[in-house]
């Protein structure tokens, strides 16, 4: 064998095993394949007007377990500390929405398709605008990465599903409540660890004090064990080990700088 | 087999598994202009004012050299951006892209106003002018000012290069589709139109299922709530943030 035919023979062992990622030596390689074609039928990709339609279903479940709040001026805020960290790497298929829930528990939700909550009572824990735009914008990373739909593909619904035109009456609905569950019970260490990351990043691109998301999460560590948070707790990784990285992240990266906003903050949340 | 040809037999494969030197793409750079004017909008015109800027324009340039392409949205009103225009290039030859086709700049409309020259500048090597981040105040030989433009680059700039050929079919489409452009000024319809899902009536949490009656309304009434872009630019402005956000310190840390 030559040289070169041997250098390739290792590049494609290397790329055989790249795919199939074999992690029990006693399962045949005919199982892992087999298993590897079901999982890539049953991560059949969701277009963007079914994600919308998706999202729209879970805003709508999220709006039915706590009310949206009608205040005026306080969503436009909102919406506008949203729009700013969202307009640093947009998706350009779909539009960003932003509304406050009237509840005292302290978390915030990422619908798929661009609608995102924050609660009042995470509203009153936090002291400046760069805290609840680190906040959205660890939001709009969930959305952009498409953390909940990516959750939905690997559903057992997802497995009768054929084509888009499958995605709707019942299937729909299912698939509604499957996308809500994972989001109130909680994404996964590294959905929610990368969506940091890029909350880091948006916030920080827009202008922000890159610290606003650490300190917030640093603050909610300080309210453990009381009602409001324990949810948000039981949802999240562990704080101190996200402040800790939020931190190492910026430090990294030669983050700095950049503007707290705590008195228009005041002046909008009252 | 010499080793130069058994390298250049490896080579589809190393670049199919992004290990090759010549798989790098050209050096993306992205950035934004805002383009003020001095005075103040007042009843749809610009009225001279002292102290005062009036926003007229926006700019997203998006290049890896020699190509570039820019996206201008304009306000005629101070309230609302037009439609984006696109310009692409390929050095100093300048087209400008409709869904149609593209026209030389040059035998275009846009090739005579002076606001888009403006905004299309070279350096000494032919590249477009960009991206420093800053307050760049342009004028006139008298020392009057010209313009004022806010410019901020994007740090980890991800878009297709695809989209700076003007043979693409894509092409004429914005890259800032709906992403902040069009933010409030045009919300899409059809994507509104065919979302159905009514919601779900019980949910898991925690500490277990609850109840929840599903409210469609509400998510109606998000959609509805609008912000234009000129109202962003504003809040961004009053913030200094975005565009107005201030350029790197001297140890070269960005904001």
């Amino acid at each position: 064998m030559t040289r070169t035919a041997r250098a390739g023979a290792v590049l494609g062992a290397l790329a055989l095993l790249q795919a199939i990622a074999a992690p029990a030596a006693a399962q045949s390689l005919l199982d892992r394949l087999r298993q590897a074609a079901n999982v890539a039928r049953t991560l059949l990709p969701i277009s963007t007007e079914k994600e919308v339609a998706i999202g729209r279903g879970i805003a709508a479940t999220i709006a039915g377990r706590f009310p949206v709040s009608t205040d005026e001026a306080l969503t436009r805020y909102v919406n506008l500390v949203g729009l700013t960290v969202a307009s640093q790497q947009p998706r350009g298929d779909i539009t960003y929405h932003f509304a406050v829930l009237e509840t005292p528990t302290v978390n915030a939700y990422a619908a798929p398709g661009g609608y995102i909550f924050v609660t009042r009572g995470a509203l009153g824990l936090m002291h400046s605008e760069a805290e609840l735009a680190g906040v959205l914008a660890h939001e709009v990373g969930h959305v952009n990465q498409k953390h909940v739909i990516n959750q939905i593909r690997k559903s057992d619904t997802m497995r009768e599903v054929k084509s888009q035109l499958d995605i709707q009456g019942g299937t729909l609905d299912k698939l509604v409540g499957t996308g809500s569950d994972a989001l109130f019970t909680g994404l996964s260490r590294g959905d929610e660890m990368e969506a940091d990351s890029l909350g880091l990043e948006y916030a920080s691109s827009a202008g922000y004090d890159p610290g606003g998301l650490a300190a917030f999460i640093g603050r909610l560590d300080q309210h453990a064990g009381e009602g409001p948070v324990s949810e948000f707790f039981a949802t999240h990784p562990k704080p101190d080990e996200r402040v800790e990285r939020l931190h190492a992240i910026a430090e990294r990266e030669h983050l700095g700088g950049g503007v707290t906003l705590a008195e228009r903050y005041r002046l909008n949340v009252k | 087999m010499t080793r130069a040809r058994g390298l250049a037999r490896l080579l589809p494969a190393l670049v199919a598994l992004g290990l090759a030197p010549g798989a790098a793409v050209a050096q993306r750079a992205q950035w934004t202009d805002v383009v003020y004017v001095p005075g103040r909008w007042t009843g749809g015109r610009i009225a001279p004012g002292p102290d005062s800027l009036a926003l007229v324009m926006r700019v997203d340039y998006f290049a890896a050299a020699p190509r570039w392409r820019a996206e201008m949205r304009r306000t005629t009103d101070g309230q609302t951006m037009g439609a984006a225009q696109i310009l692409m290039g390929n050095g100093q030859s300048a087209v400008v892209v409709t869904q149609l086709g593209t026209t030389p700049l040059d035998q275009h409309a846009l090739g005579r106003d002076t606001l888009v020259r403006a905004l299309v500048v070279f350096d000494q090597s032919g590249q477009l002018k960009g991206p420093e981040n800053g307050r760049i105040t342009e004028r006139s030989a008298g020392g009057k000012v010209l313009r004022v433009v806010f410019r901020r680059a994007v740090r980890n700039p991800s878009f297709d290069t695809a989209l700076l050929d003007p043979g693409n079919r894509a092409g004429g489409r914005t890259l800032l589709a709906s992403g902040i452009a069009a933010v409030g000024d045009q919300r899409s319809a059809s994507v509104v139109a065919t979302a159905g899902a009514r919601g779900v009536d019980r949910v898991k949490t925690p500490g277990g299922e609850v109840p929840v009656t599903p409210d469609t309304m509400a998510v109606v009434r998000m959609e509805r709530f609008t912000i234009g872009s000129v109202a962003l630019e504003e809040f961004l402005r009053a913030g200094g943030l975005g565009a107005y956000a201030a350029p790197p310190d001297s140890s070269g840390r960005h904001p």
